[in-house]
């Protein structure tokens, strides 16, 4: 082994060794001519009497090199041509075998880059481990009694369950970003962000939508990012008075200026508000945030500037939490410091904020989690399912490997004569071993070659499945080195381990029976027969879950919406941000709709607040409390909508009549109500003409219709859907609205059209979020959709496998019985009963592989319970459906051997004995 | 030169035994080794110069003996060789069978 080594380390220098021994020898000869010239010789003589005296210098140096050379290598080239050879002249299994072998690492790479650029991943800054990111954990606002006691009184992002029923988040009032910030003796900084959601940026007259970071001042000091062209926001921008300016990203730099260099000094409009382009970030950058990737970044204090008067308010209360927090720990300083230090902090300042018992019972604690890796949404929303898949992906390479395993011994056993005849002739074992080792890790190593060729298409094919349709989407998954080297690792393990056992079974040294008799069957075949019923276990395994994926995606599509899935086109404008006003605002809108329905192949059109799908994530289209007579309305969704909503979306009127035309801003409000609604708090009186009425607002509706119940939010949850109020988005005039395109045949047809009309309307508005209603509702059920696709493909593949292995053990069983099958079939049994001895074989072993996975398909199932809807983990037909299949399969894969069994010639086959 | 020297045939593998012996008393380079084994012979060995490198070579291969630059008596900068412990091991073998292997030769010539 040392020997290997030192033989290894030659190679790796064999250059430099070269030329030292070249050194060498001329030195040599060199002092062997002074010698000889210190005798009385003449340097010329010296000179060729010391060659004459050495030799062929030039054979004796290839001579040296050869002895770290020869043996080794030239037997590595034997092994490797002799390898080649013989998987040349078995193209069927060679080709099986690598084919089964790179699926089933391609599938492993990809899931593996997956889970490595989603789990594993830091921040492509300096040094982040020294990062944290701050959040703070509390209980519930709004949990027992439904009203909402919390000093937080009001919020801007995202909340996430956290352990033991407490809310988790990592918003803050900007009061509490203050507190900390100042005499920190743990962090060196401590910066903010806030999501800014999409803004219109304007470059020379140009409008598109670019997601948006408000930064604090420290930002770019605290990740110590370095600007690729100009200057990064620091704090002197941070703060009212100076000039606004702006970092742009790298990419945003090559689409819209041409470059990074060209980029800096221009002006933009960011929500029709002017900033100066000082630099640009640097191209690997995507701010904290793997799952949002910012292409503007703008001081902090320009959301005053942006969003006016409602963020110079979210500055001032300490009871708006919004802005979120990372610092960067001090040299030597720990998390456990930090957090010892500044919870403490945290909590004194907090509590000067509650202002009841009820708030001061409920305050949130500070909880510091590493930011190496930065905001964890990702992580929490992908982490489980990728564990999910990551475990069907190993199943599904160790049924690969079980098909190298299952082939490689069928061919050891039918090479065994060979072998036997080498180490009768003087073969070393250990020589022989390391040939058939050599032939195994050849074909791991063009399996898993062939692997990362698939890994390749694959990761670019998953990464369409995930973003499914999003444009923003920013998981970038690649092959990198890290996974490469595991996938080399995995593939030459599994050329080792089932080369090993084969080749040290069939170089055994008592040689003689196998001389003798030429064919044995015994262990191997029962190893062969253990290994297929393996291989059928799990693909059963593997199956099930597809099959409880892909119930589920049903179930959900089947879930009545209340309103039209297909044939309709969605996108949103916001006209506010382009510089449009109330009540001009309102009427644009307006035009803008009949425009559209004009369109000739446009059924009808109309607009809302949002798609109904996502009403639950965008806010009320009112204030405050919602009021029937007394009684105030919980947990209804207040959507504006215009003229011809229920028609375009086809939801039932079933009193009354729809918003139209009529209810201008000028005239008395209207509210159309769903069933769900006037049944809760009407009973069964008539509803229409009764008043809703609004005291925040000091408004009062009249309710003109009733409409079926919609579903809105998530399709899980039927609670939360149902109660719905449109009001007349002319009367509440939202600042964004989505259109929704009832139209002839494939919605986005008319997506050019509806570019055109805008941009003659105002080209300053860029039309986002295009898309049709139905994949507009499976975003929602991205998740669902992503594992039933995969699952499938993962089942196909398993089942695939699984065959060529039953196959492959089929076809060799039956070339061992030949000459069994030759003598029954002269002894006179029919075709069909020689098809029939096959395939019950091929049944037993099935079943055997069956009944040893429905148990622990009863287990696995239960892991995966939270993924599924309407469906349970142990649903039978499911678990009917995908045996079936799996018998199926195996029949099929069983019946050509089975066929050439029958069509057997008994003369022939005696005689083949 | 009167008689011609011996050329180290007679005994295969004993080349390697003469370099590990050599080296067993002093670090020497090449050239080095074939005097020490000349002069030590009172010339009466005259080794093939050609054939001390793969010999060399061979024996650091099997980690007998290891190379590393340094300088010669006369100041040239050379690779010098020396024995490690394994190598020690290794004449310690070779030099028993040899002694072996000499005594059956006498006894063989001596025997009437």
């Amino acid at each position: 082994m040392i020997n290997l080594l030192r033989r290894l380390n030659y190679w790796r220098n064999n250059e430099t060794r070269s030329q030292i021994l070249l050194e060498e020898i001329e030195l040599h000869l060199e002092e062997k001519a002074a010698d000889l010239e210190a005798r009385g010789m003449s340097a010329g003589q010296a000179r060729s009497e010391a060659r004459r005296q050495f030799g062929n210098a030039g054979q004796k140096q290839e001579e040296s090199r050869e002895i770290w050379m020869t043996r080794f290598l030239s037997e590595l080239i034997q092994d490797v041509r002799y390898g080649a050879r013989t998987m040349a002249a078995n193209k069927a299994f060679t080709a099986l075998a690598i084919l089964s072998l790179a699926l089933g690492i391609g599938a492993n790479t990809v899931i593996y880059s997956f889970m490595e650029s989603i789990l594993l991943r830091s921040l492509p800054v300096e040094d982040p481990e020294s990062l944290v990111v701050l959040n703070w954990h509390g209980r519930s606002p709004q949990e027992a009694g439904k009203d909402w006691v919390h000093v937080v009184h009001g919020v801007q992002g995202m909340m996430w369950p956290g352990d033991k029923g407490m809310l988790e988040t990592g918003m803050f009032p900007y009061a509490a970003l203050e507190t900390l910030r100042d005499q920190n003796p743990v962090f060196s900084t401590l910066f903010g962000y806030f999501n800014g959601l999409s803004k219109t940026l304007a470059v020379s007259g140009q409008a598109t939508s670019a997601a948006t970071e408000f930064v604090t001042g420290d930002y770019f000091r605290g990740l110590a990012v370095s600007p690729a062209a100009g200057r990064l926001i620091d704090s002197a921008d941070d703060r009212p008075g100076a000039a606004p300016v702006a970092v742009i990203s790298f990419a945003l730099s090559q689409q819209r200026f041409g470059g990074p260099s060209s980029a800096v000094g221009q002006s933009v409009l960011v929500d029709n508000v002017p900033f100066t382009v000082i630099g640009v970030a640097p191209p690997e950058f995507f701010g904290v945030d793997p799952a949002s990737v910012p292409d503007i970044y703008l001081p902090l204090y320009t959301t005053q500037l942006v969003d006016g008067v409602r963020a110079a308010r979210m500055f001032s209360d300490p009871n708006f939490y919004w802005v979120e927090m990372m610092g960067r720990l001090r040299p030597g300083a720990t998390m456990a410091q930090a957090q010892a230090l500044l919870a403490p902090r945290f909590h004194q300042w907090v509590a000067t904020t509650a202002s009841t018992d009820g708030e001061r019972a409920k305050l949130p604690a500070l909880k510091l989690n590493p930011g190496a890796a930065g905001l964890g949404g990702l992580r929490r929303q992908y982490s489980k399912p990728l564990f999910v898949l990551l475990a069907m992906v190993a199943l599904i390479l160790a049924i690969a490997c079980a098909n190298i395993a299952n082939l490689l011994l069928a061919r050891a056993a039918a090479r065994r004569r060979e072998m036997a005849v080498r180490l009768s002739l003087g073969a070393g074992r250990f020589r022989v071993v390391r040939q058939l080792l050599t032939e195994s890790v050849l074909l791991a190593s063009l399996g898993g070659a062939l692997g990362v060729l698939f890994a390749t298409w694959g990761v670019r094919a998953l990464t369409l499945l995930f973003s499914n349709g999003q444009d923003n989407f920013t998981l970038h998954a690649e092959l990198n080195w890290k996974v490469m080297g595991v996938t080399a690792a995995l593939s030459m393990i599994c050329g080792l381990l089932f080369g090993l056992v084969p080749a040290l079974q069939s170089t055994r040294p008592d040689v003689m029976p196998t001389l003798k008799n030429g064919r044995v069957g015994g262990p191997r075949r029962r190893a062969q027969h253990a290994l297929v019923v393996a291989q059928i276990a799990m693909s059963f395994l593997i199956l099930v879950a597809a099959g409880l994926f892909v119930q589920t995606l049903n179930k959900l599509h089947s879930v009545q919406l209340g309103y039209a899935r297909e044939n309709i086109l969605l996108f949103t404008l916001n006209a506010r941000q382009a510089g449009h006003r109330d009540p001009e605002m309102t009427t644009f809108y307006a035009n803008l709709r009949r425009r559209f329905e004009s369109i000739s192949g446009v059924n009808s059109a109309t607009l809302a607040q949002s798609s109904i799908i996502s009403a639950a994530r965008t806010g009320q289209a009112v204030k405050g409390r919602i009021m029937v007579g007394t009684a105030s309305i919980d947990g209804a969704r207040v959507m504006a909508a215009g003229p011809r909503f229920l028609t375009t979306m086809q939801i039932p009127i079933l009193a009354g009549r729809e918003i139209d035309d009529r209810d201008q801003a000028g005239a008395r409000p209207v509210a159309v109500i769903s069933e769900r609604l006037a049944r809760t708090y009407f009973g069964n009186e008539n509803p229409i003409g009764r008043r809703i009425t609004l005291p925040e607002e000091k408004r009062d509706l009249e309710i003109v219709g009733v409409s079926g119940n919609l579903r809105y939010g998530s399709l899980k949850n039927e609670d939360q859907s149902a109660m719905t109020v449109l009001v007349a988005a002319s009367q509440f005039s939202p600042d964004r609205v989505t259109y929704a395109l009832r139209t002839t045949g494939d919605p986005l047809r008319f997506v050019p059209s509806v570019h055109e009309i805008v941009r003659e309307a105002d080209s300053r508005i860029p039309v986002t979020n295009v898309v049709t209603q139905a994949a507009e509702i499976d975003r929602t059920i991205k998740r669902e959709l992503t594992f039933a696709r995969l699952c499938t493909g993962f089942a196909v593949l398993a089942l695939l496998i699984a065959c060529v292995g039953l196959y492959g053990t089929m076809s060799y069983s039956v070339s061992r019985q030949i000459s069994e099958i030759g003598i029954r079939m002269a002894l006179g049994a029919p075709r069909s009963t020689v098809v029939w001895m096959v395939l019950r074989h091929v049944l037993i072993l099935a079943a055997s592989g069956l009944a040893i996975s429905v148990p622990a398909v009863l287990i696995a199932s239960r892991l995966v319970k939270s993924f599924l809807f309407d469906t349970q983990p142990n649903d039978p037909r499911t678990l009917a459906l995908a045996g079936a299949v799996l018998l199926s399969a195996a029949i099929l894969a069983g019946y050509a051997p089975a066929r050439r069994a029958s069509r057997i010639d008994p003369l022939v086959a005696l005689r083949h004995e | 030169m009167g008689r011609k020297p011996q050329k180290n045939d007679s005994l295969p593998g004993s080349l390697d035994m003469l370099i590990l012996r050599t080296l067993s008393r002093h670090s020497l380079h090449g050239y080095g080794i074939v005097q020490f084994i000349q002069q030590s012979s009172g010339n009466e060995l005259l080794i093939e110069e050609g054939s001390l490198y793969p010999a060399l070579q061979r024996l650091e291969l099997n980690g007998w003996i290891d190379g590393a630059w340094g300088v010669t008596p006369n100041n040239r900068k050379a690779r010098i060789y020396k024995i490690t412990a394994a190598g020690r091991k290794q004449l310690n073998v070779e030099t028993k069978k040899y002694a072996k292997l000499t005594l059956a030769i006498a006894r063989v010539m001596e025997a009437q």
